[in-house]
């Protein structure tokens, strides 16, 4: 109601502050699991299908093992290099900024592939679609990729910028905030790995 | 050898009983519960073969006993449950004041939990064996049958149900089925889900586009039977219904020949 | 409320609060940055698929998949726009650039001193949001309930041209999302918010700006659904089986959406209900010392983090089927109706428990408060809740039985699905044994605890039935099942929910409701409630397949009797929201602790202050030591 509060925070440690952050970035990382669970199931359900033969039709062309790895590369260095300066505090900043640069770049290279699609074709009244179930499965770990890209790249980017302002922020706090971000780093790895390794399985 | 006196005061497990047995509210639950089984008891006796339609295969009896006897056996369950609930709620207390004493502090007791369970988990057993017999004796007949088994290609399109008999070479959108001979559905969709329900047959499958899935039974009945449709599929799944006919086998076979005679399909 | 323990240097003290944009942000500026946002997209998009290029590449205008881009895409955009214009995205933005909410902008965001306009804001206090979600919940029901009494009017004759079939099928899946929807958040919203973090001693939530944003995206979605009816509706039931999705009109889109946005709610109130239960307890509060509401909201939500995004993944593939033209669902491409029903219930039985288990829950924390008796065996309480949640997940395909897509397992998923009677058993031992030997004080929620014995009993083993592959041979598809959800979901949830209500609306609004509306209100639903599915188990028991707009002759009687029950549902209702509303704003002023609870949340006064507790409690036993000793 409308009366003014005398306003007082019970101020929580920032170490409690920092592991329920944690909890909480851990739980949104079930969300996102449950989600690749969710379209990895799709891959192989549909692939053991092969309803009507048309999982990869005659002549479909698919990307080469190599591309689905190479696209996510860039999780895994963002792992490593969050790990090294997790451990070498001058690391941090420039670490920050290289991630977010390499993660750009993965989304770049992501958007390609979606440019360079092989296996969209076109029905007889000239509309395209995608030909089979490997064509429909793959457009969708080409969005999740993308969305990862995006969400850990605001991170990254964040933590640079944050990590600029130096001492100006709770130092305590900053430092649980950098182990939060690598709960997400190290999600975002193993997400891309099964991601490479499912959509390898043609 | 010296007894201690005190066990001489001490009630017997059986005076034990005995006395709770006498108790009000225990003697009023009891009362209840045998008034709430016996209510369940007859509700699945009478109320499921009263509802239900007409059986006309072993299936569908299957099912009509299942739904019989599922509640007949749980009716001791429910007995307690809402004999406690309505003693409870017949004791009262009225006003708009709490009551000025709190209840016993029961906060737990460890036998009952462990026999609720216990029984809970036997109930949950003897319903598992029952559905896994069930469906062994339906595989059996079915695979008994099979050799025998009059196949029906079904289709199901939006809206309508059509019926093609391949070794009779006809294609009809009523169904008609000789009395006492298995009879094995191939069920597919010309478009979206729909579900394949013979309903006094007691079987049911759904009709998925480009791939078959079976059903089959052994009408044992003769009369009328409907066919629905039991998955919503757009605009007229109401009205996605024709009717079937569990006939002699004289009387099938003519009905074939009349539908060959008209060219082979039945509009 | 995570304030930083030393204010930073370089926090720049916002001199004039009433002048900064965080002031100056709410609902208004929302609805208006979210029109933009939606005007434009849609603008350029219409523009786009209308171009010359399109022409000359023989892409006509009228392309369905170029309608359903436009319009997903400008629901979303709405959704995008209003949060951007309400001011959700000011704390990340001011996160990304290391110039973190000062405490004077933290305590304005949490409605400090303004009043009933905090209510139309974006604002963090829990309290306020559990209000927000009340009202959010009571309109959802009330717009789901007219449809309902559409559908039993159209059903009471058979032949009845009340309701085209295609408006009717449509009132069907929009009611039952509608439902859905608001049964999911029924409880876990207003109380799992209000009531929830007084009642373990917290200040407020985890995550207080989350929060909001759990409240504000969730109300994005309401004029999304709503937007159903206005593009033709929708051909399905609010399972949206494919492939009849792919093929449905415009209005599908506002379906795919609603969910798409619903999904990110739930995963950030569920995170956040979970974080702040794990991690903010009162000092004291061990776990077996937690009010088993929140355990049962803990449990509820947590269950719900790894289901609803299956059913998002679904809701994507249908969407993308339906605009870029995939295949996951159309068989001549390699897709499969068998693949959405997967997902969708993977998603879709451990959400019945999502719905069931808070409901529940109010009424454990209801009954030893009446009875004045501790709650009997809160350990069983527990391993009924968790047995449910953890099984929850292995029972799916009882869905599916009849669907042919895997005949091997139907043996496996029975034994899986006979089971959860074993933890669900449980519970009915925890509340018929706390109601043992008592004398109960029969205001209206504890009358609730019996209805909800009687309307989950019969919920529950007509369950058993359908769980039986042989008898869903005749079941499935049949209005038997519809019969039984709403025992299970109405009859238990729904009763626990309007409880809880009854049960904390003194502590919620200050005032008592009214007693004889909440009876007379009680009496209609229930009896009512009883009449209406009691008839409903009768016609599917005949043979009546589900969703159907009409219906033969054979089952005019059941019909009949069911549309009268529901009309008395619908009447009992009205009578409920008029002592709500009655209550809220005259009713007889309500004192600190009416029910001599022992929870933490009767220990404040009511306005609740902003904070809470003066002094953080601190909890030395649980909250169930009624009782004289036993003898």
């Amino acid at each position: 109601m409308a009366t003014h509060t005398e306003f007082h925070v019970h101020h929580d440690s920032p170490e409690k502050v920092g592991r329920r952050e944690r909890l909480g970035v851990r739980l949104l990382i079930v969300a996102d699991g449950s989600f690749l669970f969710a379209i990895i199931f799709s891959w192989f359900y549909l692939r053991n299908l092969n309803e009507n033969n048309a999982w990869l039709p005659k002549g479909v062309k698919t990307f080469s093992t190599a591309s689905s790895w190479w696209v996510i590369v860039p999780f895994i260095i963002v792992f490593i290099a969050h790990r090294i300066s997790m451990k070498n505090r001058s690391l941090r900043v420039p670490a920050m900024a290289l991630s977010t640069v390499l993660l750009i770049v993965g989304a770049w290279y992501q958007w390609h592939q979606v440019c360079n699609m092989p296996f969209v074709a076109q029905d007889a009244n000239g509309r395209p679609f995608y030909n089979g179930g490997y064509a429909s499965n793959w457009i969708i770990f080409a969005g999740t990729n993308m969305f990862h890209y995006i969400i850990t790249a605001f991170i990254t980017l964040g933590l640079f910028l944050r990590g600029l302002r130096g001492n100006l922020l709770d130092p305590v706090l900053e430092e649980w905030r950098q182990r939060v971000a690598g709960s997400w780093f190290t999600w975002v790895m193993i997400g891309g790995i099964l991601s490479a390794f499912t959509t390898s399985i043609k | 050898m010296a007894k201690h006196d005190d066990q001489d005061l001490l009630p017997t497990p059986g005076q034990r009983v005995g006395t709770f047995l006498k108790r009000k509210d225990v003697s009023q639950t009891f009362g209840l519960g045998v008034f709430f089984t016996a209510v369940f008891v007859v509700l699945g006796i009478w109320v499921y073969p009263h509802w239900m339609p007409n059986v006309m295969s072993k299936e569908m009896q299957g099912n009509e006993n299942i739904m019989i006897w599922f509640t007949v056996i749980s009716a001791p369950i429910a007995g307690v449950v809402l004999a406690i609930a309505m003693e409870s709620f017949i004791n009262m207390h009225r006003g708009d004041t709490p009551p000025p004493e709190d209840g016993p502090g029961i906060k737990t007791h460890g036998p009952v939990v462990v026999i609720w369970s216990a029984v809970s988990v036997l109930f949950t057993i003897v319903a598992i064996v029952w559905g896994i017999t069930e469906m062994n004796t339906w595989s059996a007949d079915a695979l008994a049958g099979s050799g025998n088994a009059l196949v029906v290609d079904v289709t199901g399109a939006q809206w309508n149900w059509s019926f093609s008999y391949p070794a009779q070479g006809i294609t009809t959108h009523e169904l008609n089925l000789p009395i006492n001979k298995p009879v094995e559905f191939r069920v597919v969709s010309a478009d979206v889900n729909h579900s394949f329900w013979p309903v006094q047959l007691g079987v049911k499958v759904d009709a998925n586009r480009m791939s078959t899935t079976i059903a089959r039974t052994t009408p044992d009945k003769l009369g009328v039977f409907d066919v629905k449709c039991a998955e919503l599929c757009g605009l007229n799944h109401a009205y996605m219904e024709t009717t079937g006919h569990v006939e002699s086998l004289a009387d099938f076979n003519s009905w074939v020949s009349q539908a060959k005679a008209n060219g082979g399909t039945q509009q | 409320m995570t304030t930083l323990s030393h204010k930073p240097a370089s926090a720049r003290p916002i001199p004039n609060p009433e002048r900064s944009l965080i002031t100056r942000l709410n609902m208004g500026t929302g609805t208006v940055v979210g029109v933009l946002f939606a005007a434009i997209t849609y603008y350029l998009l219409r523009h786009h698929f209308s171009s010359p290029w399109r022409h000359n590449h023989g892409m006509d205008m009228t392309n369905t998949h170029f309608v359903n881009v436009t319009l997903l895409s400008t629901m979303l955009a709405w959704s995008f726009g209003f949060l951007v214009g309400i001011g959700a995205l000011i704390g990340p933005f001011r996160w990304l650039i290391g110039k973190d909410l000062t405490a004077e902008e933290q305590l304005y965001l949490a409605g400090d001193g303004q009043g009933i306009k905090r209510y139309f804001k974006y604002c963090t206090d829990h309290k306020v949001v559990g209000i927000q979600y009340l009202v959010g919940v009571m309109v959802m029901l009330g717009v789901g309930g007219t449809m309902a009494m559409m559908i039993r009017t159209n059903l009471a004759t058979p032949g009845s041209h009340f309701i085209a079939p295609v408006v009717y099928n449509s009132l069907v899946g929009l009611h039952g999302i509608t439902m859905i929807i608001a049964l999911i958040i029924v409880s876990t919203g207003p109380f799992g918010n209000y009531i929830m973090p007084i009642m373990i001693g917290a200040a407020d939530m985890a995550f207080p700006r989350l929060n909001a944003l759990s409240w504000w995206v969730l109300f994005t979605a309401i004029p999304v659904l709503c937007s159903a009816w206005f593009l033709g509706g929708i051909p399905t039931g609010w399972t949206a089986y494919a492939p009849l999705s792919d093929q449905a009109g415009p209005g599908m889109n506002a379906f795919l959406a609603t969910i798409i946005i619903f999904a990110l709610s739930t995963a950030v109130a569920g995170m956040n209900i979970t974080t702040t239960v794990v991690a903010m307890r009162a000092k004291g509060m061990k776990w077996n010392r937690v009010p088993i509401f929140v355990i049962g909201a803990t449990v509820s939500v947590a269950l719900a983090i790894p289901a609803f995004p299956t059913f998002m993944v679904a809701m994507i593939q249908t969407s993308l089927d339906r605009t870029i033209s995939t295949g996951f669902y159309d068989a001549n491409v390699g897709g499969s109706g068998w693949l959405y029903a997967n997902l969708f219930w993977i998603m879709g039985h451990p959400e019945v428990y999502v719905i069931l288990i808070p409901g529940v829950a109010a009424l454990m924390e209801i009954a030893p408060v009446f009875v004045r008796k501790p709650l009997f065996s809160y350990g069983a309480a527990i391993a009924g809740f968790a047995g449910i949640a953890g099984l929850s997940v292995l029972v799916w395909a009882h869905h599916m039985y009849m669907s042919g897509w895997m005949p091997s397992l139907n043996g496996p998923f029975m034994i899986t699905t006979e089971f959860i009677s074993v933890p669900t058993g449980l519970l009915f031992l925890v509340l018929v044994g706390t109601l043992w030997r008592g004398k109960p004080w029969m205001k209206m929620p504890m009358l609730s605890v019996y209805a909800f014995i009687w309307d989950f009993l019969i919920g529950g083993i007509t369950g058993i039935y359908l769980s039986d592959v042989p008898a869903d041979n005749y079941l499935h598809g049949s209005m038997f099942v519809t019969a039984h959800f709403h025992y299970t979901l109405m009859g238990a949830a729904l009763t626990g929910a309007i409880a809880a209500l009854a049960f904390w609306f003194p502590k919620m609004t200050g005032r008592m409701l009214n007693d004889r509306g909440s009876y007379i209100s009680f009496w209609l639903i229930q009896i009512g409630f009883n009449v209406l599915f009691l008839g409903m188990f009768m016609a599917g028991a005949a043979g009546q397949p589900r969703r159907v707009a009409d219906y033969a002759q054979a089952f005019a009687h059941a019909n009949l009797i069911s549309t009268i029950g529901a009309y008395s549902v619908g009447v009992g209702m009205l009578v409920l929201l008029w002592a709500v509303v009655h209550s809220w704003r005259s009713g007889v002023i309500a004192p600190m602790n009416p029910w001599g609870s022992k929870t933490l949340e009767w220990t404040v006064p009511y306005p609740v202050p902003l904070v809470n507790f003066d002094e953080p409690p601190v909890v030395t036993s649980d909250p169930y030591n009624y009782g004289r000793s036993v003898k």
